[in-house]
């Protein structure tokens, strides 16, 4: 088993004071793919949040470690430029600024030197092909006015764009339809290699069926509740999250 | 200069009696709370000039129509590239005996000297720019103006009138330049535009001084019967600028729109007095200005839409934006209205505020830091001003002034 990644123990976070998650251990070996499932406020997001940085999400208790560093030490830029990635559920509109400057200056950012314009314009060209993109879409607003599809693509295009070491998809799947849950899950699926770890956060298996999980956890309160292997997400496909005591279900409504 | 015509003597006189006649600003009228005048030399209160510690990067006369350069206020020989039959783009100096018919009528008229700032330049001014745009003509590219200071003169001057004619059409810039100074410069400069009816006038003011100067920026326009008549205003550099744009409408279906941004850094200190006057009915006006503030800067936004008896089916916006970017800057935003006719649509509005939690997040997430992420954001606040300038390379290089103001 290669080294973890990925490395928490004992992890306690509070938002706005309000302790969210309450001791939560999780190992992601580097190049596994680990998802991560559970009801509606079983703190999955948080964790997600915690682990990149927002300044809402205190962590009150254990450790993190990303590649051996302290991730507490570390600012939200920090984390991503030692390799760490984020595609967010909510991805924010920031109106004026294009994707082309954003993307260009968050490639420089994380690779830590400027990559002259023309690479970058080619790197570009290619990663927005495979994710389907227009090339007319590097002159708009970054999330301004893009449908819920074009959001979370853009999201995995920036993944492919920053090379990261470790993403962590959160919820990346909610509200795509089935194509662009395909395009985006072979976006994820064409950069999964030995040198990427990957966190599929999700409250439905149907994402699994596209991307194909090592590991399974399943968080509850605050906790990790159960770890297996992806028999354990088929399973919560049938039964639901009832035996942690939720009445939710972990299938998509059909 | 050719022998100023009598008329022009005269005024001359009437300014400089006017700047002995009015009283001294204290900073205690209300106008003038927010800064200091003799700041701005409003008394006559002489700056020493300075040495300069570097040199300005003239931009390139490529792209414009045609250009006029002056330093401390000097008029060069124009750059023309080509201008179309009738257009006159000329020194003002020359232009009040060359031109008189065009000049002697308009020259004072919106802005004159019943108060300092307009007697100060009135009484002061040897040169400036005179554009002309006959009935019907296009000018496709700018006509631009720079002004530059050098430090050589403690008190420098310009001044510019525009006339548009009658359904024609033309974009004009004031570029105000300088290196850093060791020392003070005080520049007084006045803008008066006229946009006759069915006109069509983009004027846009771009102030990057260096450190050492201090700007009070009389803009004044008049737009006729559907007309348009447009002031962008960019403030960037400068220890201590006030500029104040007013946009009369006065022809019904006028559309006059102030549009501004800038970026405080450091100490400076930026005050815009923004107002829209409608002397006609069914007139559209809007004022739309949107600052960033850092370090411990201070800047100050006073609006006011004046809509008199006798206007009704105005249409009147105003819009204030400020963005703090660290704790101890500081921004005042006042929107004003005086409404004193029935049947109009106004609205004003003012903001000061942070930048937004979770935008700064999202970019920081991607490997941007902080500083620079602010800053992406300001640049992204600001797009909706400059987007509303129509000729693209102009365009483009306002952005990229202001992306270079914090490199």
């Amino acid at each position: 088993m290669a080294d973890p990644i990925l490395k928490i123990e004992g992890l306690e976070v509070a938002v706005d004071d309000k302790p969210i998650l309450k001791g939560v251990d999780l190992e992601v070996p580097q190049g596994e793919v680990h998802a991560l499932m559970g009801p509606n406020g079983s703190g999955k997001s948080t964790l997600a949040y915690a682990l990149a940085g927002h300044p809402r999400y205190e962590i009150t208790g254990g450790s993190v470690l990303f590649d051996g560093k302290d991730l507490a030490e570390m600012e939200a830029d920090e984390r991503a430029q030692a390799g760490l990635f984020l595609a967010m559920q909510y991805p924010v509109e920031v109106p004026g600024v294009s994707v082309m400057n954003f993307l260009r200056s968050a490639v420089n950012a994380t690779r830590g030197e400027e990559l002259p314009v023309r690479e970058f314009a080619k790197l570009f060209k290619e990663k927005s092909a495979l994710l389907q993109f227009d090339p007319s879409f590097a002159d708009r607003y970054l999330n301004e006015g893009f449908s819920g599809g074009e959001k979370k693509r853009h999201e995995i295009l920036q993944m492919a764009l920053l090379e990261p070491r470790f993403a962590i998809l959160d919820e990346t799947d909610s509200g795509l339809d089935v194509d662009a849950l395909r395009i985006v899950s072979e976006g994820v699926n064409a950069q999964r290699g030995p040198d990427l770890g990957v966190l599929i956060i999700t409250h439905y298996t149907r994402i699994l069926n596209y991307i194909q999980p090592d590991v399974v956890h399943v968080m509850f309160e605050g906790r990790i509740a159960q770890t297996g292997g992806p028999e354990l997400a088929e399973h919560l496909e049938e039964k639901g999250y009832v035996e942690f005591g939720s009445a939710e279900a972990a299938s998509s409504p059909r | 200069m050719a022998e100023a015509p009598s008329w022009a003597a005269e005024a001359r006189s009437a300014a400089t009696a006017a700047l002995d006649d009015l009283p001294a600003l204290t900073g205690t009228e209300e106008e003038w709370r927010f800064t200091p005048p003799t700041d701005l030399g409003m008394n006559g209160d002489a700056a020493s000039g300075g040495a300069a510690t570097g040199t300005v990067e003239m931009p390139a006369a490529a792209g414009r129509a045609a250009r006029l350069t002056f330093t401390d206020g000097a008029p060069a020989p124009a750059e023309v590239a080509g201008l179309p039959d009738g257009v006159i783009v000329s020194e003002l100096g020359e232009a009040l005996a060359t031109h008189e018919a065009l000049v002697r009528d308009r020259l004072y008229s919106l802005a004159g000297f019943d108060d300092r700032p307009g007697a100060l330049n009135a009484a002061g001014w040897d040169a400036g720019t005179f554009v002309y745009v006959p009935r019907g003509v296009e000018v496709e590219l700018p006509i631009e103006a720079v002004l530059t200071a050098t430090g050589d003169r403690g008190q420098v001057f310009g001044r510019t009138l525009i006339v548009v004619e009658e359904g024609a059409r033309a974009t004009v810039v004031d570029r105000y330049l300088s290196p850093d100074l060791d020392g003070a410069v005080n520049v007084s400069t006045v803008v008066e535009m006229f946009v006759a009816d069915g006109g069509e006038l983009e004027h846009v003011s771009y102030i990057g001084w260096g450190r050492g100067v201090r700007h009070q920026a009389t803009i004044r326009a008049a737009a006729g019967k559907d007309a348009r008549a447009r002031s962008v205003n960019v403030t960037l550099g400068g220890d201590v600028v006030r500029v104040e744009p007013t946009m009369y409408c006065r022809g019904p279906g006028s559309d006059a729109r102030a549009l501004g941004l800038y970026f405080a850094t450091g100490s400076q200190h930026f005050e815009h007095r923004v107002v829209s006057r409608h002397e006609a009915p069914q007139a559209y006006s809007n004022l739309l200005y949107k600052g960033a503030i850092q370090d411990t800067a201070h800047t100050v936004f006073f609006g006011n839409l004046v809509v008199p008896p006798g206007a009704p089916g105005t249409d009147a916006y105003q819009t204030n934006r400020n963005l703090i970017l660290n704790e101890g800057a500081r921004a005042d935003t006042i929107p004003f209205l005086e409404i004193e006719t029935a049947e109009v649509k106004c609205s004003h509005a003012g903001a000061v505020g942070r930048v937004d939690d979770e935008q700064l997040f999202y970019l920081m997430s991607r490997g941007v830091p902080e500083l620079e992420a602010k800053h992406q954001i300001v640049y992204g606040f600001f797009q909706e001003v400059l987007d509303e300038i129509s000729f693209d390379e102009l365009r483009e290089e306002l952005e990229a002034a202001a992306r270079a103001k914090v490199r």
